[in-house]
């Protein structure tokens, strides 16, 4: 076996360990991420299941350019949202039934979150794509600036630049709107 | 000025997602504490709406299907890629040296085929330790290290291999019922004709004197020939049964793997 063979195999089952350790860490995260683009949370459950085993089969062609695994998890993440929504054909909005409620809610505060789910929802559609994608990555991936830099081919100071602009805007929306 | 703004936010909600809260952050900033308050409430809002936590059923069985994909995986590449990689003439002499050890030179087959399990607390494979009480009554503590357990596929010339996450047992406490995990993680599904373990060290205290004997362990290596199955949607418990006896009126002992009470079960009695 050369030297190159070896070392290819060698890094794959360096991958495969951390990929097998970021699993606990970030499959809720995952979850959540999914969450906001679908709002569904059984389908995004399943998403995050299906994201590390398809990293699982596409760890090869992973390269560590400036990407931390848990950034081209997102990646992996965002296609198999941006296919599951094609598939779905479904528009974004959320219906009303689709927030879980506690058992022991009652239904003054069950309309209450409701509302709150879809005024949240709807400043978040107000935001660019670009916005959106940097806010989901940092409030719900967990992942830093610089993380989120390197899933989207940005700087980190552009990257704090658009944070900053996209929570001064859900601000206003929501301040506005409250 | 945006600048350092824009990081003293980014540095806020760093520490926000590390558990922080947000009070601390704005103690820190004064400064900043006016403009940058509705900001990282609004993140709290935000945060609060969308998150949830994910249904542990769900989760333990994407779990279970991840660790079943990786352990296939772990089974199928060190073998295949091997070959499959492998320069023509270095075939031949990996042939070569495969022959050999066949035939005698036992010694380079763990080198070339035991990949390493890694731990898990969900795993499917627990590995235990157990004694049959023969003479250890003699001592009052009898300490066992065991630096590596390996198991052997069925029909094959492939092992794997763990490194126990508790290294050392004191036989003394596992007789009878008692037996004690040493290793839980995850291995390949599939059928398994042999365990063995590679003991670094055995460290016995007599009851009688208190006196410390080392006890004898030809080869280092305890094994046990026994057909298994380990599944991917069961947790398949190996114990290895361990017996300490003495070898004559020579105040020695050595220690023997008991068959009889080795082997998979589904319910042991586990030391707290």
């Amino acid at each position: 076996m050369n030297i190159g063979n070896r070392k290819n195999i060698s890094r794959i089952n360096e991958y495969e360990t951390r990929l097998s350790d970021l699993y606990e860490e970030y499959y809720d995260k995952i979850a959540r991420y999914v969450y906001v683009h679908i709002s569904n949370k059984e389908e995004a459950e399943d998403i995050a299941g299906e994201v590390f085993l398809k990293a699982l089969e596409s760890l090869k062609s992973y390269r560590e350019q400036g990407v931390p695994m848990q950034g081209w998890l997102f990646r992996i993440a965002h296609n198999l949202t941006v296919d599951y929504l094609r598939k779905m054909n479904k528009r974004r909005t959320v219906p009303i039934d689709s927030v879980v409620l506690q058992g022991n809610d009652n239904p003054a505060n069950t309309a209450e979150k409701n509302i709150e789910f879809e005024w949240v929802t709807e400043a978040m559609r107000q935001l660019t794509t670009e916005q959106r994608e940097v806010i989901n990555l940092r409030f719900f991936g967990g992942l830093t600036s610089k993380e989120v830099g390197g899933v989207l081919g940005k700087s980190g100071g552009a990257v704090r630049e658009m944070q900053r602009a996209a929570i001064e805007k859900l601000r206003g929306i929501m301040g506005v709107e409250r | 000025m945006t600048e350092d703004f824009d990081r003293i936010l980014d540095e806020c909600i760093d520490r926000i997602n590390r558990g922080d809260n947000l009070a601390d952050c704005l103690s820190d900033y004064p400064a900043y504490s006016e403009k940058l308050k509705p900001l990282l409430q609004s993140m709290h809002d935000v945060q609060k709406t969308y998150t949830f936590t994910p249904s542990a059923d769900t989760k333990r069985a994407a779990r279970q299907k991840f660790h079943a994909a990786l352990g296939k995986r772990r089974q199928m590449t060190p073998v295949l890629s091997f070959f499959k990689v492998i320069p023509r003439p270095a075939v031949w002499a990996t042939v070569a040296v495969l022959v050999l050890a066949i035939v005698g030179t036992l010694v380079i087959r763990p080198i070339l085929n035991s990949p390493t399990l890694v731990p898990s607390p969900d795993g499917n494979f627990a590995f235990l330790i157990s004694d049959e009480p023969n003479d250890i009554g003699d001592f009052e503590s009898l300490n066992v290290t065991i630096s590596r357990v390996g198991l052997q596929a069925a029909g094959s010339v492939r092992r794997l291999e763990f490194t126990p996450e508790t290294k050392t047992v004191d036989l003394t406490q596992l007789q009878g019922e008692h037996s004690q995990e040493i290793w839980r993680g995850n291995a390949p599904a599939g059928q398994y004709s042999q365990v063995y373990i590679n003991v670094s060290e055995v460290k016995g205290k007599l009851e009688s004197t208190g006196q410390i004997v080392d006890v004898k362990l030809p080869s280092n290596k305890l094994r046990i020939s026994m057909p298994f199955e380990v599944t991917v949607d069961t947790v398949t418990s190996f114990t290895f049964d361990i017996t300490v006896v003495a070898t004559g009126n020579n105040g020695k002992y050595i220690l023997k793997p008991q068959i009889g009470n080795s082997g998979v079960r589904q319910e042991q009695k586990l030391l707290e």
